[in-house]
């Protein structure tokens, strides 16, 4: 199943089985969303639950709180993640302390779906990874999908959620396929084992994880190498167990993620592996990230500013042998 | 060889698992030769195969380019399946440039090959430090060990900063001997569990032996790719339907000596005799026969624990000494593991011979595709001689069989004939 197919299948699950939810955003109703994730949604449900907005983001946001509050659940999606930083306001200071201010008699059922990554040759101002915007705030839930399976479980979730949810996806992934099954009790704080390994723990998230998979296996198959892939949902809170349990059994640790290396997603894993399991340890972490650049728009130098396959393989080749692996 | 990829670019053609012989149905690629990007001539080697029994060469068909290679190094795929793409035509000078993507491209993830590790990879050091250092796990794993690392970096036996397969190769060193690792690895035991077993002991390979002869631990034998296609196969001849034939032979007459041996007058004698019998040298497809015109005759013949089934073509047109020649090179080419597949296809009929082990009778199973094979006992005193004649019903009836039979048992009692045979060798 396409990726935008199963986000929009949760959709329309979660809008048919409750009333209170709602759909707004640019361009979701009429056209169909600008990734065809709302793609239908109009028809079936109408203007009154699909419902167009200015191009706005912070008042899109803002509405959404507002709804959340008087009792609906809504879903916002902002075109992509570069857009949100015009709603960082209604995100930080009204979205992540209602529930915390009102002393939790305030519920605020809501989640913002957005795009974010490199995809091709759309120049900085549409290409960023943000996630550690979001997932440094406390009171937010930030949730990610990888493949359709997330996807579908992971937006039903987060709409099920009494607290606010910020849904990140990727672009690229909108037109991947991937396998898609019904899991039951899906848990989407629990981060995913993908691949079974012994002696390196590689985690990603979102888009990467494939790319990471594809050089774990030339890795196993070239040299010998066998690495644990884990898949993060979850951004914040982050399933540390999981990562804890694996490092414990291969003592080394690799991040692997699209964003610039420094203050990213992976700072915090490796510092807090430090932090945990010192004396675990057989090799310092190691961080595969995007370079400290704005995305470039030429083709070659956008992809030489983010982690490739080729690139995951090589670093975690070197970084072996100068480690004693 | 070739089709033509629906939605590929017109001249995109695909490289297909060629099918070497009647009975291949995998091949796998053993190495290429040429990389993608490179040019290849109509009739240049582009991959070695294997398959069966033997490692043929991959000639291209066609000029081109290789575009992609879909299926790498050391992987098995089946007959027909694509292994590579190729843009036909002339060399091209100029890389083309890139087409631009389109906004709603469902984008591909795309089986590309490992990239070679670049130079500088494989010339990376690891990281030396003055004596002293370990990583933290290294520095606990030492601990429960009882190793003091700072002695041993300083007599340069552990690399600093010492890493935790530094130690477990320092242990195995430490307390195995190479023939008792060697052995480890064999018996797939783990290095923990003997060292538990036997502590602060110097394992060598009486000890290891004595270990799992106690424990009662199994040896394990990987099967060679060679003999894994042979078991296949053998299993497929066994839903041949077929039944037998005993005979007691007499061949008093045949003066075998040390050059040309029993078998070797076998193979002419009964390469002849198919001469006479069209369905011995047929091979059977769903609605029809392909009748081989010479007698192309199989061995049996075993090198250290592998069984080969080279082939005699043409033994009808070959005198003794060609064929006892040819069976010795055969054999020769058996042993280096060198067998083309050319030299292990086209037989309809194999003999396989046990009598110089002093089997007395015994019968065999046809090998797969073909449609006869004898079982030749030992030969006593008086010249007699058992054989088993197991024949594929399919082809050759119970009529066909016994009439076959009954003109060998001639043929070998046939002076004139067995006279002029060896004038002839």
């Amino acid at each position: 199943m396409l990726y935008r197919d199963a986000l929009n299948l949760a959709l329309d699950y979660a809008m048919e089985h409750d009333p209170r939810v709602v759909v707004l955003g640019e361009d979701v109703g009429f056209y169909g969303g600008n990734y065809r994730v709302t793609d239908g949604l109009y028809v079936k449900y109408g203007p009154k639950r699909v419902i167009d907005t200015p191009i706005a983001e912070n008042s899109i946001v803002g509405t959404a709180i507002g709804m959340a509050l008087m009792g609906l659940r809504p879903v916002a999606e902002i075109m992509t993640v570069n857009f949100a930083m015009l709603a960082m306001d209604q995100f930080v200071n009204q979205m992540a302390k209602l529930r915390y201010m009102s002393g939790g008699k305030l519920f605020l059922p809501l989640v913002v779906r957005m795009p974010q990554g490199v995809a091709k040759q759309l120049a900085s101002q549409h290409s960023q990874s943000l996630e550690h915007f979001f997932a440094s705030v406390p009171g937010l839930y930030v949730f990610c999908a990888s493949d359709s399976i997330s996807a579908y479980h992971g937006l039903l979730h987060a709409i099920r959620m009494d607290d606010p949810v910020v849904f990140l996806e990727h672009v690229l992934l909108y037109g991947m396929d991937f396998p898609s099954e019904y899991v039951k009790n899906f848990d989407p704080f629990k981060a995913r084992i993908l691949k079974e390994g012994k002696d390196i723990t590689v985690v990603s998230y979102l888009k990467m994880v494939h790319d990471t998979l594809k050089a774990c296996e030339w890795l196993e198959e070239r040299d010998g190498i066998s690495c644990e892939v884990i898949d993060l949902i979850s951004l914040r809170p982050i399933d540390f167990e999981t990562i804890y349990e694996s490092v414990r059994k291969t003592h080394r640790l690799v991040v692997v993620y699209e964003a610039p290396k420094t203050l990213g997603l992976g700072a915090e894993l490796s510092a807090r592996i430090s932090e945990e399991l010192f004396y675990y340890l057989d090799a310092p972490p190691l961080r595969i990230a995007g370079e400290e650049v704005p995305i470039p728009y030429n083709r070659k130098l956008e992809l030489m500013a983010i982690p490739t396959p080729e690139k995951i393989y090589e670093r975690i080749l070197s970084w072996s042998k100068s480690h004693g692996l | 060889m070739s089709v033509y990829l629906a939605g590929a670019k017109a001249m995109d053609y695909e490289v297909l698992m060629p099918q070497f012989s009647d009975t291949m149905e995998r091949g796998k690629i053993v190495r290429w030769l040429k990389k993608e990007g490179d040019y290849v001539e109509k009739g240049e080697v582009i991959a070695e195969i294997e398959a069966e029994k033997a490692v043929m060469e991959l000639q291209s068909f066609k000029k081109g380019t290789i575009k992609r290679i879909l299926v790498s190094e050391g992987q098995e795929v089946e007959v027909g399946k694509p292994i590579a793409i190729m843009e036909l035509g002339e060399r091209i000078e100029k890389p083309k440039l890139e087409e631009k993507p389109k906004l709603e491209e469902k984008p591909k993830v795309e089986e590309r090959k490992p990239p070679p590790p670049p130079k500088e990879i494989e010339k990376e050091k690891r990281i030396e430090l003055p004596p002293g250092f370990a990583s933290p796990y290294a520095r606990l794993l030492a601990k429960e060990k009882g190793i003091d690392l700072k002695e041993l970096q300083e007599e340069g036996r552990l690399p600093s900063p010492t890493h935790a397969k530094d130690i477990e190769e320092f242990e195995k060193e430490r307390y195995f001997t190479p023939k008792a690792l060697e052995l480890l690895r064999e018996y797939e035991l783990s290095l923990e569990e003997l060292l538990k077993e036997f502590p602060n002991k110097k394992i060598d390979e009486d000890l290891f032996l004595a270990y799992v002869e106690q424990k009662g631990i199994p040896r394990r034998v990987p099967v060679s790719s060679v003999q894994k296609s042979l078991i296949s196969n053998l299993s497929k001849s066994f839903v041949i339907p077929h039944y037998h034939m005993y005979e007691v032979f007499d061949l008093s007459l045949i003066p075998w000596d040390k050059e040309i041996t029993l078998t070797h007058w076998l193979v002419k004698i009964v390469g002849d005799a198919m001469q006479f019998f069209e369905r011995l040298r047929a091979v059977y497809k769903e609605d029809h026969y392909l009748v081989y015109p010479s007698s192309n005759v199989g061995l049996a013949i075993a090198v250290g624990d592998e069984l080969y089934n080279p082939v005699i073509k043409e033994v009808n047109r070959k005198s003794l000494r060609e064929i006892a020649q040819e069976v010795r090179e055969l054999r020769k080419r058996a042993e280096e593991g060198k067998l083309s597949l050319e030299d292990i296809r086209g037989a309809t009929l194999t003999i396989s011979n046990l009598g110089m082990f002093g089997i007395r009778a015994f019968d065999a199973v046809i090998p797969y595709g073909q449609v006869c094979i004898i079982a030749v006992g030992m030969q006593e005193g008086d010249g007699k001689t058992h054989m088993t004649f197991t024949f594929d019903h399919r082809v050759i009836n119970g009529f066909h069989g016994a009439l076959f039979v009954k003109h060998l048992k001639e043929k070998v009692l046939d002076k004139n004939y067995i006279k002029m045979l060896k004038k002839g060798a």
